[in-house]
């Protein structure tokens, strides 16, 4: 009775959600895996051609590969750097230090500022001889790179500009670590654990569930990089020599570039699949390193 | 009992929100029809017209235009809405979709031939007389027209010149008044009028990659586009080795690391080189004028033709613009090709060179404005420039057979520049990617 009064009341407030998935998302979800078996052009056509989308982006482009390699790149190097950047800072933040309140707003501003202003502001610090990055360099005797000009150096650039924003899950980090019982680093202390000892053996598992928590959407945020490259490469199209083309960016070209809809659903869904994936192999794999309390 | 008002309660404010939303809608709608329908709705059709022109500088010539065709006749009105440059084609595009687009839009002429094919576009070739197709310059009206249909009347166009210091001339020895001619002379010039010190070069007389892009060059050396519209593909030929191998000495000279840190400076804008007087010579957009203008009042300079890549050769130059098309389904074509055809008259065009010093498709429009009282003696002198150069510009719209083809070819190009790849097996593979694309389209 009071079981089922409890569902409902579950039910009740997660309803907006509900609502507004099945209203606003589910309808033009499913749209897009129709179109993506057509020749969708948004305005004129829309004939049913089976796999062809499918198969063309596999054997017959090579910038869908491109693209990919590119993402694949910037997700592999981003996720961890900035995770441990964030858990870094975290532990750092989490000391009693007086003032420690100016450093912790210090460090989650980044989070706020974001969009295409920062984009641009990053842009001017990593001009290769105006910028301040390559000035700053510059005095201890290091010739700086080109950054956004340099083939090699365009993706490394943007991984090193998201780094900034690593303050924001930091609040999460530091959320969790205050939530550590103190006693468990007292009983630690009393065994003669070392700092680094206790930070490995108990700050670590206890805010393992954030860190996965962390890793999960980060990698799926990772695999969606497209305002970065589109404001920062120098054609909006991935320059310098397709360095920027990430999966998105190429995807939002054909949709509305060279109007093949259909195709770049083929591609949206494509991304579902590779992130879906991941996803329960990173809930696959959480089974070994995360702990929850009461466990 | 508590929960069971809970309950209540909450249903309520659900129920509550969706039907505002509801009521909130009808009103508004009816409002906006109410207002508008009272008075002139009744005789008068309503033209929702889109443009990108915001700014303090267009935006009241736009608006001009708009209110002058609008006390020309009584039986249109035309509205101005402003949509931001990175929204406004995408926002059309679903506004079509949706059955609800703008009346008229300026669009890019580059891709009115793909829109066209798309079905985006209203044809206007039923209401489109010799008189104005005559009126603008032959390669915009080929590039508003598919299959022999007329989908847009061209607006306004660019080109790019050569932009040379007079002052850096004088001192270097030279004639200010005998530009460059061909890329040999160039070259010469450039010696002449670099300064250098040590390893590095405290002038650049000129590198091809200063203001221009690979295209250009290549557009130049062949006097075509390197893809045809019927999907022949010319880059693995003579003059677009000569080409690439011309950027790639002069770049050797120069070093890449000056270079970059040249295009930099353009680029962030916080000190242009040109300017400065530590570039001496660069081919650039036209436009370019406005801004030695208004920031380089005391600048000595000259305007001339692209120099030719050998006597003979033709001094092709590269152009684009934007063009008035009647968005498919959209609900008076007739009226908005009216509006249309007055925005590319020539009273319009000729106000619209006068006040912002923009080359406009309207060839007498143009020939007027580039004796214009509204300009100065350098102005008048650059404008002169950009219509004579119209003669040795091409436009290059983006071909049906394959649309994204600039997206295969520039990043090779890019990579021959910058070393990665040698310009044989470079222009190699870009003529095989292109033709496979090709193909691959038919």
């Amino acid at each position: 009775m009071n079981r089922k009064k409890e569902n409902l009341f579950g039910y009740i407030f997660i309803s907006p959600w509900i609502i507004g998935f099945l209203a606003l998302t589910l309808g033009p979800l499913l749209f897009s895996l129709y179109g993506s078996f057509t020749n969708y052009n948004v305005v004129s056509r829309m004939d049913f051609v089976g796999l062809d989308n499918y198969q063309n982006l596999f054997t017959n482009d090579n910038l869908f590969w491109v693209s990919l390699y590119n993402t694949f790149y910037f997700v592999i190097f981003s996720v961890p750097l900035t995770t441990i950047l964030a858990i870094l800072i975290s532990t750092m933040m989490n000391q009693n230090i007086p003032g420690m309140r100016v450093f912790r707003t210090i460090y989650y501003l980044p989070a706020i500022l974001s969009g295409v202003g920062v984009y641009l502001l990053w842009m001017q610090l990593l001009d290769p001889s105006t910028g301040l990055v390559n000035q700053f360099l510059a005095l201890f005797g290091i010739d700086g790179p080109n950054w956004l000009f340099d083939p090699d150096w365009a993706k490394p650039s943007l991984i090193f500009m998201k780094l900034w924003s690593a303050g924001g899950s930091m609040l999460l980090y530091l959320a969790a670590m205050q939530g550590i019982p103190k006693t468990f680093y007292e009983a630690a202390q009393i065994d003669g654990a070392t700092r680094v000892q206790m930070f490995f053996k108990i700050t670590l598992p206890m805010v393992s569930p954030i860190i996965f928590f962390d890793i999960v959407t980060s990698t799926i945020g990772s695999f969606q990089i497209f305002q970065e490259a589109y404001v920062m490469s120098a054609d909006n199209a991935g320059a310098p020599e397709n360095s920027l083309l990430f999966f998105n960016l190429y995807m939002w070209i054909r949709a509305f570039n060279l109007f093949d809809m259909g195709y770049a659903m083929a591609m949206s869904w494509i991304l579902f699949v590779i992130v879906l994936l991941l996803t329960l192999l990173n809930f696959w794999l959480s089974k070994r390193w995360v702990h929850y309390e009461g466990d | 009992m508590k929960k069971i008002f809970f309950l209540v309660f909450l249903s309520t404010v659900i129920l509550g929100a969706c039907g505002g939303f509801t009521t909130g809608d009808s009103d508004s709608s009816s409002d906006s029809g109410g207002s508008e329908g009272a008075e002139a709705q009744d005789e008068k059709i309503v033209l929702d017209f889109w443009t990108f022109w915001g700014s303090e500088q267009r935006r009241p010539v736009i608006d001009q235009i708009i209110t002058d065709f609008n006390d020309s006749q009584d039986e249109i009105e035309v509205q101005h809405t402003y949509t931001p440059w990175g929204d406004i084609w995408t926002k059309n595009l679903a506004a079509i979709a949706a059955g609800d687009p703008p009346d008229v839009i300026i669009n890019d002429i580059m891709t009115v031939k793909l829109r066209a094919e798309e079905g985006q576009i209203e044809p206007i070739t039923e209401y489109v007389d010799e008189e104005v197709t005559g009126r603008f310059y032959d390669q915009m009206m080929d590039a508003a027209t598919h299959d022999d249909e007329v989908y847009a009347l061209p607006f306004n166009t660019d080109t790019q010149i050569l932009f040379y210091n007079k002052d850096l001339f004088e001192e270097a020895g030279l004639d200010p008044e005998q530009p460059p001619e061909t890329w040999e002379e160039l070259d010469e010039y450039a010696g002449q009028l670099d300064v250098q010190e040590g390893d590095t070069y405290e002038r650049i007389g000129f590198y091809p990659l200063i203001g221009a892009g690979t295209d250009v060059w290549i557009l130049n050396a062949l006097g075509e586009n390197y893809l045809q519209e019927d999907g022949e593909v010319l880059v693995d030929t003579e003059p677009v080795h000569e080409a690439f191998n011309w950027i790639l000495d002069s770049q050797e000279k120069y070093g890449q690391n000056q270079i970059t840190s040249v295009n930099s400076q353009f680029e962030n804008a916080q000190q242009d080189p040109f300017m400065a007087g530590d570039v001496a010579m660069m081919v650039q957009n036209a436009n370019y004028y406005v801004q030695l203008r208004d920031f380089a009042e005391d600048l000595n300079f000259g305007v001339a033709p692209i120099p030719e890549r050998e006597p003979g050769n033709g001094n092709t130059s590269w152009g684009g613009g934007f063009v008035a098309e009647v968005p498919m389904g959209a609900s008076n074509p007739e009226a908005s090709y009216e509006f249309i055809e007055y925005l590319t008259n020539y009273d319009a065009q000729l106000y619209w060179a006068e006040q912002n010093f923009d080359l406009v498709a309207h060839e007498e429009a143009g020939v007027s404005a580039a004796e214009s009282g509204e300009f100065t003696d350098a102005g008048r002198e650059v404008y002169t420039q950009m219509i004579e150069n119209m003669d040795n510009t091409l436009l290059t719209p983006q071909p049906v057979i394959a649309p994204d083809y600039a997206g295969t070819a520039n990043p090779i190009f890019e990579s021959i520049v910058s070393g990665n790849t040698d310009v044989e097996s470079g222009l190699e593979n870009a003529q095989s990617e292109l033709e496979q694309l090709v193909e691959d389209n038919r």
